[in-house]
């Protein structure tokens, strides 16, 4: 069993800020008199992600995903536990280890401002001491899935975001690190650049067996590319484990839509409505039932259902992925209540124990 | 996940590891990416042609204001202290030299705060492997301040020319020096300033009462009182980055047997500015998201 590319240990990040009081003689009173209080920023996180996974790292606005990140690649140092990542400690080996890592951050540019693209890749070329044959290589490689070509030569400033991000991300692999970390890499983008960044990532995971740490609030990100999730909020990490496993305990409603053959048949629908089924209408023809699965069994429903109407079209759909993560954030659905102490699945760990 | 993907990636990693090139390789590569830096950004200044003519004749101008200045002081007063004229001139014209390095790369030190704490810039500075520093310090350059160093030069040369003053090679080699430990006292006293954003995270800038204090040091120390002439021999150096060089090749004794300390002060002065910027940057929190 090798050794994980990231291990974490309780690492925690506290700020001290203080209570702006507002008004000229708010403002006042702030220059002399200041309320200080702490904020646990992250508070005591243990991961540990081995080389090759795609990892997705979740959380609402403030969660502490981005202040995580930021330990982890080296800019803050913690005020307490401990990270080693591709054997170095990030914030006191950060010049070594930065080599190893490439980070994006998808609201900032890593490139010059002011220069065309081209010139800041070269810059990057000799910052991390790249031959020209492997910086060639690569190039090649990204303009193929990205599609750099075409603006090569204009200024970042000048760059939509979609080709902005495709440059951040082509220059956060220019020395081939064996480990990326994407801070809501899709930001912004449109469907056609999202599609292109994400196949880019699968391809480069596959090819370069590069491990992959993103943040994202779009969850079609995770579903398409993490296998695994980690879910954190107010500095906690809520969840650890499989995307799939993460389905099957919090996963409660399912969906059946269907279309009926004609308008008639609708009134014999009003029976299914009740026993914790619920009928909704989606147009003319189409209506959905909504129910527990832990309550309802698909099959009888739709036995049911085929034996007192016609039907032209059935599908039977998951809850989406949003509406499980929305239930954890609000606190509706509870990882930790009730399965505390549960049995670790295969690899995953709970955070709060 | 493919069976073949297990062996390790192309770039290993550990083996790269570039402390073992030892300090030497690490400074050859910062030089050399110094070069780097400075060409790039020369690039990009100088393809915005009308933007860098007006800067640099704006500079010209701002050097020409401040030197006439003192070619007006002394018709009204023939000498100063016992400084005439043509001394003056000359220690006004050395001091542009480290002045006018400093200023070539001063114009991060004065928005440091600004840009790179609150803004969150540093960011990106400590993702590279390189110096923070030198990211901070390289990554502008006022080119057009190169100007001072020229005009200061050949202010210098006419004044040694009035002052019959002749240069031998040990002279070139000695101001030299200076000229460049002056510049370094500038940079270092500056820098200093600017870690205070580390700590104090509001958009204060303490920086201009000292850049009114390198002005002071334009003047023969002489002039001041004694508290003055000890703050910026020893408290806030400025005065070996103009007066003391001087002195010493207007071989004015009094002053001149200071002048030699003029390195050390810079390396102290650096080296203060280095461990504080040092300590300051493992104190960055970085800006939300």
């Amino acid at each position: 069993m090798p050794e994980p590319l990231i291990q974490v240990r309780e690492l925690s990040k506290y700020f001290r800020t203080f209570h702006r009081r507002e008004g000229i003689w708010g403002g006042l009173q702030n220059l002399f008199v200041r309320e200080y209080k702490t904020v646990k920023a992250v508070d005591r996180v243990n991961l540990s992600i081995d080389r090759g996974e795609m990892v997705g790292y979740i959380g609402p606005n403030g969660a502490g995903k981005s202040t995580s990140i930021k330990m982890l690649t080296g800019i803050l140092v913690p005020t307490s536990g401990e990270a080693i990542v591709n054997g170095f400690i990030p914030y006191r080996q950060r010049r070594q280890y930065v080599r190893t890592i490439g980070v994006v951050f998808g609201q900032r540019t890593q490139l010059w401002w002011d220069i065309a693209v081209v010139e800041s890749f070269k810059l990057l070329r000799r910052i991390y001491e790249v031959s020209q044959k492997d910086f060639d290589a690569r190039m090649e490689m990204f303009n193929q899935i990205l599609g750099i070509r075409d603006y090569l030569h204009t200024p970042v400033r000048k760059l939509s975001l979609g080709e902005r991000m495709r440059c951040d991300l082509a220059a956060a692999l220019l020395h081939n690190p064996p480990l990326l970390f994407l801070d809501e890499p899709t930001i912004g983008l449109d469907v056609v650049a999202k599609h292109h960044i994400r196949e880019f990532l699968r391809a480069i995971n596959l090819e370069f067996h590069t491990t992959v740490l993103l943040t994202t609030h779009d969850l079609d990100d995770i579903e398409e590319l993490c296998r695994r999730i980690i879910i954190i909020d107010h500095g906690t990490a809520l969840f650890d484990g499989d995307l799939q496993v993460l389905k099957e305990r919090l996963l409660r409603t399912k969906q059946i839509k269907f279309v009926l053959k004609d308008r008639a048949q609708a009134a014999g629908l009003t029976r299914f409505a009740g026993n914790g089924v619920s009928l909704e209408p989606v147009d003319e023809m189409t209506f959905r039932l909504r129910f527990d699965r832990t309550q309802v069994s698909a099959s009888d429903l739709i036995r049911q259902l085929l034996a007192s109407v016609e039907l032209r079209d059935i599908v039977i759909e998951d809850e989406p992925i949003e509406e499980i993560i929305k239930r954890i954030y609000s606190g509706e659905a509870s990882l930790s209540d009730g399965d505390a102490g549960a049995p670790a699945i295969g690899e995953s760990e709970f955070g709060r124990r | 996940m493919s069976a073949r993907t297990i062996e390790p990636a192309p770039t290993p990693f550990r083996e790269r590891n570039p402390a073992r090139g030892g300090i030497f390789r690490e400074i050859y590569r910062h030089l050399a990416l110094l070069s780097a830096y400075f060409s790039q950004y020369a690039k990009v200044r100088v393809s915005y042609r009308g933007d860098f003519f007006i800067s640099l004749a704006t500079s010209i101008a701002a050097s020409a204001f401040s030197l006439g200045f003192v070619v007006v002081l002394f018709q009204k007063a023939p000498q100063l202290k016992g400084w005439r004229f043509e001394e003056v001139l000359f220690l006004y014209g050395f001091s542009m030299i480290p002045y006018g390095l400093f200023n070539v790369l001063s114009l991060n030190l004065y928005d440091f705060g600004n840009t790179y704490i609150m803004e969150g810039k540093f960011d990106r500075v400590l993702l590279r492997p390189i110096s923070s520093l030198f990211q901070v310090l390289f990554e502008v350059f006022r080119i057009e301040s190169l100007q001072e160093i020229v005009t200061g030069s050949l202010i210098v040369w006419y004044a040694s020319r009035h002052l019959q003053i002749h240069w031998s090679a040990l002279d070139v080699t000695m101001m030299f020096t200076w000229a460049l430990s002056g510049g370094v006292i500038y940079v270092s006293v500056f820098l200093l300033l600017s870690t205070f954003s580390f700590w104090f995270e509001d958009r204060i800038g303490i920086h201009p009462p000292f850049w009114n204090l390198i002005a002071f040091g334009r003047y023969p120390l002489s002039i001041y009182s004694g508290f003055i002439q000890f703050l910026l021999s020893w408290i806030i150096p400025f005065g070996f980055a103009s007066f003391y060089p001087t002195a010493w090749m207007l071989r004015r004794a009094e002053f001149a047997r200071y002048t030699p300390l003029a390195p050390l002060v810079a390396a102290a002065c650096l080296t203060i500015a280095i461990l504080a910027w040092n300590f300051g940057s493992r104190r960055y929190t970085s800006t939300g998201s």
